[in-house]
């Protein structure tokens, strides 16, 4: 079953071997040209699969992975019941903003960038019992790079999100995220991470007054 | 019924236009050409603004069949943009506003595009894609204001393409040759492809292009510049309107006018169920008619500047400026 028509893959509910799973298949792009998409989604394949063990032993919880298949470009994973950050954040959902830094800085603590850190990303998994986890996803963009640059580029990312999709909670929450992200990579480096941030705004168009 | 003077001045396009709230009077433009191989040269352009503008104005006038006495606003272009070029428009904008006693509005030119584009199209809520010389940018109106959700993190693919076309001797604008001559090729050469979440990057992108032309047919590369630089516009859009789930996608700027990037968005929205919004190609481009449309409603909500205090801004943000009249912000909320 057709769950949700990404903008990179289609996300289908699926039964794999008696219990709940997500397929997640990689259509050819029509817009693209067909060499370009078909090693586009050969390599966001196996770098999502590959990326999504790595993050696990960097202590960031992700879907387990069932089955891979790179020239159909399809993973089958673990099926995570819950609610996209997205949809939470604006409620005041401080703890999310705040795990949501813990995370990013985790990953960038072993030199994994995620490449695409949107709040749609972030899966809020409550089952009721025990507390309620976070769950990152879609790692069909992340590279390794210990460069801050690129570290930069991955927390600008969701500064941008944050301040246009979320724009009412836009402080607190960027500041939350900011206070997990120091946690673990210390204050020095938050804030020469910021600091590049900052400098790669400034590169942006009409940012600077000349 | 209130009647605006719009004077467009950011770059090449020196433009007058008279609006109405139904219609547009008329759009008067005259565009500096630059020389063969080269680009816009602030100076020369500025030159040509002001020697041009009298003509404009008096033919913008004349095709609405109204006096100068019959407007009731005058707004003018204020940033951001080339700076020799906007002081032309904002020294008439001043003269015309104080001798004849009119309220000035300033306009912020990105908001302009997007405005004229929504009064042509009747989107909505749009998510907007503005691309065009200056502008690279995915944005959707949140809090009074236009938020960027993605954007270029250096060159725009107006630039992009501007100047690859210099390196082929082409003068700026140099989109629509390229077009043509990429439309005699389906050879794809490997480039470059850098998006990143919804920002693109394009520099690399221009490198490997020019690069790419000592060992290839002109043709080829023009070609897979064009397919490659549109193919990750359309991705960073499609992301971030899977992101919004807003149902209509607004197209504007001078970029816009290119058919293959229109095609590309048009398959991102048929996947996406949203619907396409193409501002119509004689308004893509620079024009007086998107400082005329923004400057009326900027009135209505108030802005207005003495002509004494009248500002030009090279670099204004669109996300440094407020919309207060555009009522519709919707949150993104489930």
């Amino acid at each position: 079953m057709l769950i949700k028509r990404g903008a990179e893959a289609d996300i289908y509910l699926i039964e794999w071997y008696g219990r709940q799973a997500i397929s997640k298949v990689r259509k050819r792009k029509q817009y693209m040209h067909e060499m370009l998409d078909r090693e586009i989604r050969m390599k966001r394949t196996l770098h999502e699969a590959e990326m999504i063990n790595m993050a696990k032993r960097a202590g960031v919880t992700t879907p387990l992975l069932y089955f891979v298949d790179p020239i159909n470009a399809e993973i089958v994973m673990q099926y995570i019941k819950g609610e996209l950050a997205r949809d939470l954040i604006s409620q005041g959902f401080g703890w999310i903003a705040e795990m949501m830094g813990i995370y990013t800085a985790r990953l960038h603590a072993r030199d994994i960038v995620h490449g695409d850190l949107t709040t749609s990303n972030f899966i809020v998994y409550d089952d009721g019992i025990d507390t309620p986890r976070l769950v990152l996803i879609d790692f069909g963009l992340s590279f390794y790079s210990s460069r801050l640059e690129d570290k930069a580029v991955d927390v600008r990312l969701i500064k941008e999100v944050m301040s246009s999709a979320h724009a009412d909670v836009f402080d607190d929450a960027f500041k939350k995220f900011t206070q997990g992200y120091s946690s673990i990579l210390g204050d020095d480096y938050a804030r020469k991470v910021l600091k590049k941030v900052k400098e790669i705004e400034q590169r942006g168009r009409y940012a600077r007054v000349v | 019924m209130a009647i605006c003077l719009g004077i467009e001045s950011t770059a090449h396009t020196f433009s007058c236009s008279l609006v109405d709230e139904h219609n547009i009077l008329s759009d008067v433009r005259s565009i500096y050409k630059p020389p063969e191989g080269s680009g816009i040269h602030p100076r020369e352009a500025s030159r040509h603004h002001a020697e041009e503008s009298a003509n404009v104005l008096r033919e913008a006038l004349a095709t609405a069949k109204i006096s100068i006495k019959d407007v009731d606003i005058i707004a003018y272009s204020a940033g951001p943009g080339l700076g020799p070029c906007l002081r032309v428009g904002a020294v008439i904008a001043r003269c015309l506003a104080s001798y004849h006693a009119k309220p000035l509005v300033p306009v912020n030119h990105a908001v302009g595009h997007i405005e004229l584009g929504i009064r042509l199209t009747h989107a909505r809520d749009p998510l907007v894609l503005l691309v065009s010389g200056g502008h690279c940018m995915i944005l959707l109106f949140s809090r009074k204001r236009w938020r960027v959700i993605g954007e270029t993190l250096d060159i725009t693919p107006g630039q992009l393409l501007d100047q690859f076309g210099r390196e082929l001797g082409f003068a700026s604008p140099c989109g629509a040759r390229i077009e043509e001559l990429a439309s005699k090729s389906s050879r794809y050469i490997r480039l470059p492809y850098t998006v990143k979440g919804n920002d693109v990057s394009y520099s690399g992108l221009l490198t490997a292009a020019k690069k790419a032309l000592n060992s290839n047919k002109v043709e080829d590369v023009c070609y897979s510049l064009q397919e490659t630089a549109f193919a990750m516009l359309a991705e960073a859009t499609e992301r971030a309107l899977a992101f919004s789930r807003k149902d209509e996608l607004l197209v504007v700027g001078g970029v816009a006018a290119n058919r293959r990037l229109a095609e590309m968005l048009a398959t991102i929205c048929d996947r996406q169920g949203a619907r396409l919004h193409v501002v119509p190609m004689r308004y893509a481009g620079d024009c007086g008619a998107q400082i005329a449309s923004t400057g009326l409603e900027a009135y209505k909500a108030g802005i207005m500047v003495e002509p004494i205090k009248a500002f030009v801004r090279q670099s204004w943000r669109i996300d440094a400026t407020d919309v207060p009249w555009r009522e519709k912000s919707i949150e993104i909320s489930s």
